[in-house]
């Protein structure tokens, strides 16, 4: 019997890898920048302890290999807290964590690079510190943001290819079944890398297209 | 009534405000005069709570403005022109001038914008309403700031080098207007290096000097021989101030 041949059922199978790929991307990029922005927020507010914490646990995200940490939270909270762990919670978690991490610094110089004479401005005008994040912190910080957002967005995409590892049938897990059996591994991984590249174009194109948007207010001297 | 007593601001031991005494009654144009750096921006900066005081103590209409509850009332009552606009620049004109009185005086979208679209007629800004600021001239800039301001309904103004950061044209624009609402009777608290409009549309004028208020004295009497004139420092500032 000869498996080496691809059929077209593969195509089904590689759609199936770009699903879970592209949903777990959504997932986590849902879950990552809301918790971003929740940390902004209780940053903003100063709360005690809280922030010293939440930049510390981001650093740790940051400076540390994603690989690692989804080893740890996929072989190492399960031996250590006794819970179990599927390969897509794990993923997941740590997908998630970790663009929250990054989304948390990156809103936060958002939050930092709006100019602080027009918030003096609403304070003086008797805007709440809640009206003032909402209505005049926010919609500036998101158009700082989007940029170095979609940057981020973009290496995640490829970050989400280290689920493979623990065994999430994703785009590269497939891109390993069919080059263990047709053999073909120039081809395949073509396949596989122009399909994450293709992607990636989609996005960042996407999101060009919201950054333009947003900066629709602005005329950006010198960029 | 904004009432000014004993109030003092420091930071660090630098004493930037030395036991100021002050008080503007409903319908006055105080101005409020100085050389760079005697604390014209700090004292209208303690006024709208911006600074805290280190000691004394300021009351609009009442309003403690060292209570929270106080600096909101007090907030209420006043409203500040700013020397860079500090505009929102995300916002329309509209925008800018209607944020406040939706969202802090509770008035209805379509009253609040009525409101400011007939300001803005007033300072012939009919035309930018739906423009951002990026997009005004300095000028038509401070024309909004002075709108956003108005829009607010405020018992008193306060003006910090409101065209300061204009070029003489503009500047122009934006003190002709100002002399509208003086001569309509609004209160206003204005510091300015314009000494000649300043003679114009003040009641009082007063002069800080190192963070003392040295000369609190009528319009008339602070340009006579016998009243600041007869002050050295005044003279010498004066003459500097119309010489250039
Ligand atoms: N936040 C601050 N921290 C430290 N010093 C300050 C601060 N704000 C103002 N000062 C100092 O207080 C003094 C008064 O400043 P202020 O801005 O009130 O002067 P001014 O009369 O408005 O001057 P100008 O005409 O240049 O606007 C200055 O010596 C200034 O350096
Ligand atoms: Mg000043």
């Amino acid at each position: 019997m000869r498996y080496a041949d691809f059929t077209p059922y593969d195509l089904v199978l590689l759609a199936q890898g770009l699903g879970v790929t592209l949903g777990l991307f959504a997932a986590t990029t849902l879950i990552g920048l809301a918790l971003g922005a929740a940390l902004t927020v209780l940053h903003y507010y100063r709360v005690p302890v809280i922030g010293h914490v939440v930049v510390a646990v981001t650093e740790l995200l940051k400076n540390s290999p994603v690989l690692v940490q989804l080893f740890l939270v996929f072989f190492g909270m399960p031996a250590f807290f006794q819970v179990n762990m599927t390969p897509v919670t794990a993923a997941l978690l740590t997908v998630s964590l970790n663009t929250a991490a990054f989304a948390f610094v990156i809103f936060r110089s958002g939050v930092e690079a709006v100019d602080r004479d027009q918030i003096e401005a609403a304070r003086v005008f008797g805007h709440s510190r809640w009206q003032i994040l909402r209505r005049i912190i926010s919609p500036q910080a998101a158009a700082f943001s989007v940029g170095p957002l979609i940057g981020l967005l973009v290496n995640q995409l490829q970050v989400t290819s280290l689920i493979s590892v623990i065994g999430v049938a994703d785009l590269t897990k497939i891109g390993n079944i069919l080059n263990l059996r047709t053999l073909e591994p120039f081809v395949v991984w073509s396949v596989i890398g122009l399909t994450y590249y293709l992607c990636a174009k989609a996005l960042a194109a996407l999101g060009g297209r919201l950054e333009r948007h947003l900066r629709r207010s602005v005329v950006w001297q010198g960029l | 009534m904004i009432e000014i007593n004993n109030v003092e601001k420091r930071f660090g031991s630098a004493e930037v405000l030395k036991r100021i005494n002050l008080k503007v009654e409903p319908g006055e144009v105080v101005t409020i005069l100085g050389s760079s750096g005697s604390g014209k921006s700090t004292l209208i900066r303690c006024i709208n709570g911006l600074e805290t005081l280190s000691g004394g103590a300021i009351r609009v209409d009442g309003n403690d403005v060292s209570t929270a509850a106080g600096l909101a009332a007090a907030r209420r009552r006043s409203a500040t022109v700013f020397q860079l606009f500090n505009l929102y620049p995300h916002m329309t004109v509209l925008q800018n001038v209607t944020l406040a009185p939706i969202h802090v005086l509770g008035q209805p979208r379509a009253e609040a914008e009525t409101r400011a679209r007939a300001l803005l007629d007033l300072v012939g800004l009919t035309a930018q309403a739906d423009a951002y600021p990026q997009r005004l001239s300095g000028g038509q800039r401070q024309r909004v700031g002075i709108c956003r301001a108005l829009a607010m309904q405020p018992r008193y103004l306060l003006l910090d080098e409101v065209t300061s950061a204009l070029d003489p044209e503009m500047t122009g624009e934006v003190l002709d207007i100002l002399a509208r609402l003086a001569a309509e009777g609004t209160t206003m608290v204005f510091v300015t290096h314009e000494i000649e409009f300043a003679r114009r549309i003040s009641d009082r004028i007063v002069f800080l000097e190192a963070g003392e208020l040295i000369v609190d004295m009528p319009a008339e009497a602070f340009f006579s021989e016998e009243g600041g004139l007869a002050v050295p420092r005044i003279r010498k500032f004066l003459s500097k101030m119309t010489k250039d």
